[in-house]
């Protein structure tokens, strides 16, 4: 019983730090313009839109993160092994992991921005500046509750894989879930601000983001601020909810049925979010309407 | 014929027979190079032990090329709200939802084969419909654009129309339920293969790492499961990667004409996972 209460407790604590780590990851990559949005912030010099938004796709964020999780977890493993404190060795890993987040960000920013020099795009040093360490500070946190729920994964919860094993599987996991629930919030409502709202942006409207603020140029650290009003904590939503049902669907119900306890389980949550699923593009379709007259 | 004189566009995506059988006739070789491997004693465990191991990762493989095919993916234009789908990587959303399951299976490894591969198939589903939701939330409620396919009339399971819910100058957004249950059903495929490829190799290097004799009984179990995972997310990375090459960018789902072109994915997967299952095996022969 004792086994169960702690485990629901750790799954509690793990779903929760993974919706931290899922806010703070889609935030980073839109402050530092990391996701398919990004196709436009490449694109819009090349239409004659030159601007200051912040440009590091160099990689995807689920590769990206994948590094710089699993990076942390090997680093924090090998402190580990050393005898080193679990949150102390967690922050040693989460540190490095951050500078090398640090350097990518900034090569990858001088890199793409100077290879659009031949549409007269700048590379602006103050940008470098002032986004590199918001991205760090963001991409710090999303690290360092990525790695610890590895770490209650692997010692109170007891899953057979090491370490930096989890951080391949997790970090992958946290972009791909930020990644896909992030970047539309990100791409079209706030690179495109000035198109219509509850529509699709028309492919013509390709590559005229909108590069200007209340006062003179827009900043990328303002896409973060606007993004984490929706995108962010959805993206947390969604990260922190596959932890938490992937966790309490076997605690709870794995010593049921041989263990199909936990699939029938999963079976039936499957169903439930596909149901809510259903009822969101129903509820859309009646009260958003046709943009045309249905044939 | 100068690049720019061929026509790529042609034929892309349909199935050629000449390189498939190529190709099939490769895998062949390399599995029967891996029950001689295991006849002669270099592989542990014997020909027909080595022969099965072989011959499922190569099942699981084709599992995840299946899989992948499924998973609706719109890349950059979705993230504009210019196309249905997903805003992200085909090989990466399929990786993603694949690794979670392969979670799920290793840590139900010790239950049995059968609960492994089912709990890695719901792993890889489960991920995929909290993440299907939550892209049409951020459609529904952050942007108001309602859900609409750019390839199908009408929603082949629900059977809405599509078309006057296209906005002007896009392909639709969002996804249709048939999309959602397409990424559903991509992640129950990856997470069942990935799994699959996981038990298979676990049960492989269990066998053979004691013949190796340096390493000691009690460290076996966790360096199997380290070199099992470690080759299954690389697997499953090389394989997803395939697949991505073969849908080129964006596909709404089962229903998508691109998801017709997935035998030609079916019989890369096969030849890549024979070669890269015959190496993780050779990790642990008896040179």
């Amino acid at each position: 019983m004792q086994e169960i209460i702690i485990g629901i407790g750790v799954t509690a604590l793990a779903g929760a730090l993974a919706a931290v780590a899922g806010a703070a990851e889609d935030t980073e990559s839109n402050i530092g313009s990391q996701g398919d949005p990004n196709s436009q912030v490449q694109l819009a010099p090349q239409m004659g839109y030159t601007h200051r938004i912040y440009n590091k796709a160099v990689s995807g964020e689920p590769p990206a993160y994948t590094l710089w999780v699993t990076l942390a977890c090997g680093v924090a493993w090998a402190f580990l092994m050393l005898g080193v404190n679990a949150i102390l060795a967690i922050i040693f890993g989460t540190v490095l992991a951050t500078f090398v987040q640090g350097v990518y960000a900034t090569t990858a920013y001088l890199g793409r921005t100077a290879s659009l020099s031949k549409f007269g795009q700048p590379v602006f040093i103050d940008v470098v500046k002032s986004v590199t360490t918001v991205t760090m500070a963001h991409a710090f946190v999303a690290i360092f509750a990525t790695v610890t729920v590895c770490y209650l994964m692997m010692t109170v919860i007891g899953h057979p894989f090491a370490l930096p094993l989890l951080g391949i599987v997790w970090g992958l996991a946290l972009g791909a879930a930020g990644s896909a629930t992030g970047n539309p919030y990100y791409g079209k409502e706030r690179q495109y601000q000035n198109q219509k709202f509850g529509a699709g942006v028309p492919i013509s409207a390709s590559g005229n983001i909108v590069r200007y603020a209340e006062a003179g140029q827009r900043s990328s650290i303002d896409n973060g601020f606007f993004t984490a009003k929706f995108g962010g904590p959805a993206s947390g939503l969604c990260f922190g909810l596959i932890v938490f049902f992937e966790l309490w669907r076997t605690i709870i119900f794995e010593d049921y049925l041989a263990g199909w306890g936990a699939v029938i389980v999963g079976a039936l949550v499957i169903i439930i979010f596909m149901i809510i699923d259903r009822y969101v593009e129903v509820w859309a379709r009646k009260n958003y309407g046709p943009y045309a007259v249905e044939a | 014929m100068s690049a720019i004189a061929a026509k790529p566009g042609a034929n892309a995506g349909s199935f050629q027979p000449i390189p498939s059988v190529i190709a099939i006739v490769i895998a062949i070789v390399l599995v029967a190079a891996a029950y001689f491997l295991g006849s002669s004693g270099i592989l542990a465990g014997g020909a027909m032990f080595v022969l099965q191991t072989l011959c499922l990762i190569i099942l699981g493989a084709a599992l995840i090329a299946f899989g992948v095919h499924f998973v609706p993916v719109g890349g950059a234009p979705a993230a504009m709200g210019q196309a249905p789908g997903i805003a992200t990587g085909v090989a990466m959303l399929a990786t993603g939802a694949g690794l979670a399951g392969l979670f799920g299976g290793a840590w139900a490894a010790e239950l049995g084969l059968g609960v492994a591969l089912a709990s890695g198939a719901i792993g890889g589903a489960l991920m995929m419909a909290i993440t299907c939701l939550m892209v049409n939330i951020s459609y529904v409620f952050g942007m108001g654009i309602p859900a609409a396919s750019g390839k199908v009339e009408k929603d082949p399971i629900t059977g809405d129309l599509q078309a006057a819910y296209k906005s002007q100058g896009t392909e639709g957004h969002g996804l249709p339920f048939i999309s959602y249950v397409g990424g559903v059903i991509g992640g129950l495929f990856g997470g069942l293969g990935g799994t699959l490829i996981y038990i298979e190799l676990l049960n492989f290097y269990n066998a053979g790492l004691p013949a190796l004799g340096f390493v000691g009984a009690a460290d076996i179990n966790m360096l199997s499961v380290g070199l099992a995972g470690i080759f299954a997310i690389g697997m499953f990375l090389v394989i997803a990667v395939l697949s991505a090459y073969n849908i080129t960018g964006t596909i709404e789902g089962p229903h998508d004409p691109k998801f017709k072109r997935f035998p030609r994915a079916i019989v890369a997967a096969i030849l890549a996972s024979a070669v890269c299952g015959l190496v993780a095996m050779l990790v642990v022969a008896l040179f």
